[in-house]
């Protein structure tokens, strides 16, 4: 398979030394140790280039980079996988080096011949690479001037400087782990993680050193690694209810600057303000719906995603209470019915979107649901994931909450707050006492729009949904 | 039907310093040329098929009376009769393959066994390693979503019980079993129980005093776990290959020490799942056993995506069971540098470093015979060689017990070859037209030489090597099943068409190379493959794709080199 790579040597302007010093700070720990390095008349950087697999490729698609950014090379060592029009093939590289700065990332592709990544010959140039590929990235730029800048632009978006928040979370992350006793962590000297929790960490970026194992001994699993990464990345889209209260402990008496996301729940809620809304509950039971559901658990489907068709079918019914003001002078029939879940993540709140609940069926909708929890936790949703909704549901029932209320999402015209359904003494018309399974549900919406028997009727079409489920799994 | 248990690659006349982990504390002699040690167990086909009527049985050989065969025997000089003409020592696949052809020959024949029928292979072995297997592949199936997506087949969340998966395996040990042990009875194949000794020439006792006669022994007593120094086998948290075969628990975190073969079927069954895997290996890099690509290529697609880390240049020099609320400790010391590394701890290890031949209590003492390193000294006729380098006359060995290549159909192969010579044809086994596979999905399968030890032999003998290769991405069928990656890899000799070696990667690879090993088998040329056809669409075209990728200088078909023997 020895493919080899197109390399090109290309003198490298000396940097000034003092740019690299403002850089240098921001290598990992293992390459700064070697920048003690002697005088150097000119650095030597070698593009690895695209290479042509067959005669009739023009292109090539990189499949994975089997050496990451700052590892060190030896000539004949695969660096690249490429996928041609007939097979992947193994990159393998001429020269020794270090990997400086990958230029095409993986999945993307590159037309035969273009560079896709840059080769230092020694680890102190690696920096002197990366401001190369920032250099080739803005080509309006010259020289001296453009390098310094091509740093700032490194120090500005790949290293951000720790919020102050950030730091926060920094800090009880460590005082938690000091107290975490893995016999083998050595008082936190080691990290004990599954392997698993390893390969995520290092995709999403995590550091395990300040993630807290919750597995057996204090291992770290995988779950730790997501929740870290959800709490480090969560965005907050609106919030309508507060994130659950973390057991985390917490310096009395100090004040703390609000985090990005804090500041984000903060807007939306101050903007909810300026909509007039009024609250309709219900109770409804839902004997006939947990009996459906422990009929279909067993094919994947949720309660959430039961839920979530049970309202979209009303809503077919109460086109109003699927609508939208946005000016205060017209409103929207919205022509999708689109049900965003809140979704309480460690440290933040994001409404994923079943977009077309009234049409998709149950089993895909719940496939369609643990898909975007899945992506919520790895934080890839995408926008139209996540701000689509028309309507809003949030479930606080398996806290064993009865029945609380929502703020109203700006740009939504209802949301539902669902209680815990729980067995009720419940007396009947013909004059009989029996138990049932009830929950109360409670709709805050927009009085612009939606008025209080339009919710009425939407609540008893629910109700009857509810009551009577067999629709749901049609 | 064949498969693995292990694979260990003692390393071949080279000077590659570090050994896989089960060697490491083994004196590096009696590696010859090629020495491949794949340890590794399969069931031969008849093994299977002779629960059906088949032809040998209707040969009336085995009423021939005993006097006959003492007159075979020798020259007249000793004119005593026998109890048996062949005797077999252990019922495992190598010793029933023996019989079999023994019987077909005319012999009458007679098989030892001290513990239960079908030895390794097929209780302890491949054979339920297979029902794992199969069902890990299942699992894998219903668990890719995006695989399925792309047949447009939705399936709810798929789940397994644990109990169920293990009755599966042990339901099929105890059928192949049965299988195997009334093809010997429906043979006239005499079932001797007991632990079997050599008291001396033509003589064993087996059980507590019973002692028979024949004229010609083979010893087949195969191979038990090979576990190193420092690490103690509990049975429940540390095991190897035997215990972990029961699938008494799936833990969320085990170890594998090995990466051969029983190590990577292992990590498929475990992760398939739902446990997390952490390999040792001693040696730099995974997989040491295989072709350099293909273990390259099988690291991306069986360790790379799954919930699988590994340490490599490594040995795992002390490992202490789970006990009091602690989990299992595993010290790791570098290969090189020998100082400690890391400390795991995990809540399962398996150990898989090899197997180790079981031949103590076989009275080798009492005929003059030294083991090496446990393994009977043979010649490459399987004839037992004593310790003044003389060959013991009667008596064989073959399978695990020799060494020369641990796998199940390879023991059969070579107990075939013993008893074609003790029925007076000359025979001698070529090694490198025996097939090996490794059950993953995708399957990994190889046939004589890799491409380093083809390159190796072609620079010492002086001839050229060529290589071919095509992708799965190229195959129709393979497309169609949305199982396209995978490879196929073809060593030759350009000037004459011999095919070196085969290896495989991708769907169904198990049952693709018999092709290539039959061909290497009966010496056919490319030339002549060249012209095979290969029905459209299936799998088998990747094969077709090599032969006739294969460039060839030769014109006019020659026959190939003998096959030489290792």
């Amino acid at each position: 398979m020895a493919n080899l790579l197109n390399l090109q040597t290309t003198t490298f302007l000396p940097t000034p030394h003092s740019l690299r010093h403002t850089f240098s700070p921001q290598l990992p720990t293992h390459l700064r140790t070697t920048t003690t390095t002697t005088t150097r008349i000119r650095a030597k950087i070698r593009e690895i280039f695209m290479p042509a697999l067959s005669s009739t490729m023009t292109e090539g698609k990189i499949v994975s980079w089997i050496k990451s950014e700052g590892e060190k090379l030896a000539k004949g060592d695969s660096v690249v996988v490429v996928e041609s029009d007939k097979a992947d093939m193994d990159v393998e590289t001429f020269y020794d080096g270090f990997l400086a700065k990958i230029i095409v990332d993986e999945g993307s592709v590159a037309p035969v011949g273009s560079a896709i990544a840059l080769l230092a010959e020694s680890e102190a140039e690696i920096a002197d690479a990366i401001a190369k590929a920032l250099d080739t990235k803005t080509p309006n730029s010259n020289s001296g001037s453009s390098t310094g800048s091509g740093l700032d632009t490194v120090e500005n978006n790949e290293v951000p400087p720790p919020s102050p928040g950030m730091a926060v979370m920094e800090k009880e992350k460590e005082e938690k782990s000091s107290v975490s006793d893995h016999p083998a962590s050595e008082g936190g000297k080691r990290v004990v993680a599954s392997p698993y929790a390893k390969k995520l960490g290092k995709e999403l970026g995590v550091d395990l050193r300040g993630v807290v194992g919750s597995g057996p001994q204090g291992r770290i699993v995988a779950k730790d690694v997501e929740a870290a990464a959800a709490a480090a990345k969560a965005e907050v889209e609106v919030a309508p209810k507060s994130a659950p209260v973390s057991d985390t402990t917490v310096e009395l008496g100090k004040t703390v600057p609000f985090t990005t996301m804090q500041n984000a729940v903060s807007r939306n809620m101050v903007e909810s303000l300026s909509v007039p809304t009024f609250r309709v509950g219900y109770t409804i039971t839902t004997d006939a719906l947990d009996a459906l559901y422990k009929k279909v658990k067993s094919k994947g489907v949720t309660m959430t995603a039961l839920l979530a068709k049970a309202t979209a079918l009303a809503l077919v019914k109460h086109p109003v209470v699927n609508s939208s003001c946005r000016d205060g002078k017209s409103f929207t029939y919205n022509s999708h019915i689109n049900v965003a879940v809140a979704v309480a993540m460690d440290g933040g709140l994001l409404t994923p979107v079943l977009q077309d609940a009234d049409k998709v069926d149950i089993y895909t909708l719940s496939r369609k649901w643990k898909e975007l929890v899945d992506k919520a936790r790895a934080k890839q949703l995408q926008p139209q994931e996540y701000n689509t909704g028309t309507f809003t549901l949030s479930n606080l029932g398996m806290f064993g909450v009865d029945r609380f209320d929502a703020i109203l999402p700006p740009g939504t015209g209802a949301i539902m707050a669902v209680g815990a359904s729980q067995p009720t003494v419940v007396a009947s018309k013909d004059g009989r006492i029996g138990m049932k399974n009830q929950m109360q549900v409670n709709v805050t919406a927009d009085h612009r729009v939606i008025y209080g028997a339009d919710l009425a009727a939407f609540l008893q079409t629910l109700a009857r949904i509810i009551e009577d489920p067999k629709d749901l799994t049609l | 039907m064949q498969s693995s248990l292990s694979l260990s690659l003692s390393s071949s006349s080279s000077s590659i310093t570090p050994k896989p982990n089960h060697t490491f504390d083994f004196s590096p002699c009696l590696t010859k040329p090629l020495n491949l040690n794949l340890r590794f167990c399969g069931l031969r086909r008849e093994a299977l098929s002779l629960s059906t009527t088949h032809p040998r049985v209707k040969l009336p050989c085995r009423r021939f009376p005993s006097c006959i065969s003492a007159a075979l025997s020798t020259n007249g000089s000793s004119p005593k009769t026998f109890d048996y003409d062949l005797l077999v020592i252990g019922a495992g696949v190598g010793g029933h393959g023996a019989a079999l052809h023994a019987v077909e020959k005319g012999l009458k024949t007679a098989i030892i066994e001290g513990d239960v029928m079908g030895g390794t292979c097929v209780n302890r072995g491949c054979v339920p390693s297979k029902a794992l297997l199969a069902v890990s592949g299942r699992m894998r199936e219903l668990q890719n979503e995006q695989h399925l997506k792309s047949f447009g087949i939705q399936v709810g969340a798929a789940n397994y019980d644990r109990q169920g998966v293990a009755d599966h395996a042990n339901n099929l040990a105890s059928k192949i079993r049965g299988n195997l042990t009334n093809s010997l009875k429906a043979l006239g194949v005499d079932i001797l129980t007991g632990f079997g000794t050599i008291l001396g020439p033509q003589k064993v006792q087996f059980g507590k005093d019973n002692i028979v006669t024949a004229k010609d022994i083979i010893i087949a007593t195969g191979s038990v776990p090979f576990v190193p120094k420092g690490i103690e086998v509990d049975g429940k948290t540390v095991i190897t290959s035997d215990h972990a075969l029961k699938l008494e628990t799936v833990p969320d975190w085990i170890a594998i020490v090995g990466s051969g073969y029983i190590g990577l079927e292992f990590s498929d069954v475990y992760t398939a799942l739902g446990s997390e895997v952490t390999f040792i290996e001693a040696l730099d890099q995974l997989m040491p056993g295989f072709d350099p690509e293909i273990s390259k290529l099988a690291q991306r697609v069986l360790i790379n995506p799954r919930k699988i880390d590994y340490h490599t240049g490594v040995f795992a020099t002390k490992i202490t069971p789970a006990r009091d609320g602690k989990p299992v400790t595993i010290e790791l010391t570098d290969a090189k540098t020998k100082k400690p590394k890391d400390t795991l701890e995990v809540d399962t290890a398996l150990i898989a470093t090899g197997r180790a031949p079981y031949t103590q209590g076989l009275g080798l003492e009492n005929i003059n015979v030294v083991t090496q390193r446990g393994f009977v000294p043979v010649d490459e006729r399987m004839r037992v060689v004593d310790a003044n380098g003389k060959l013991v006359p009667n008596l064989y060995c073959i399978g695990d017990a020799n060494g020369k290549m641990m796998l199940a159909h390879a023991a059969s192969a070579q107990g075939i070859s013993v008893v074609e010579q003790v029925s007076g044809k000359d025979h001698i086994l070529n090694h490198l037209s025996i097939p090996a596979a490794c059950f993953t999905h995708p399957e990994i399968s190889m046939v004589g030489l890799t491409e380093p030890q083809a390159r190796e032999k072609a620079e010492k003998e002086g001839f050229e090597v060529s290589v071919a290769k095509t992708s799965f991405k190229a195959n129709s069928k393979a497309l169609a099943e949305n199982e396209a990656e995978g490879l196929a890899k073809l060593i030759y000799r350009p000037d004459n068409g011999e095919i070196l070696g085969v290896h495989i990667f991708g769907l169904h690879a198990a049952d693709l190379i018999h092709e290539a090993s039959n061909a290497i088998a009966m010496g056919t040329s490319l030339q002549d493959l060249k012209f095979t056809v290969h029905a459209h669409p299936t799998l088998s075209e990747v094969i077709d794709e090599l032969y006739k990728a294969a460039k060839v200088n030769a014109h006019v078909s020659s026959p190939v080199k003998e096959p030489v023997a290792v």
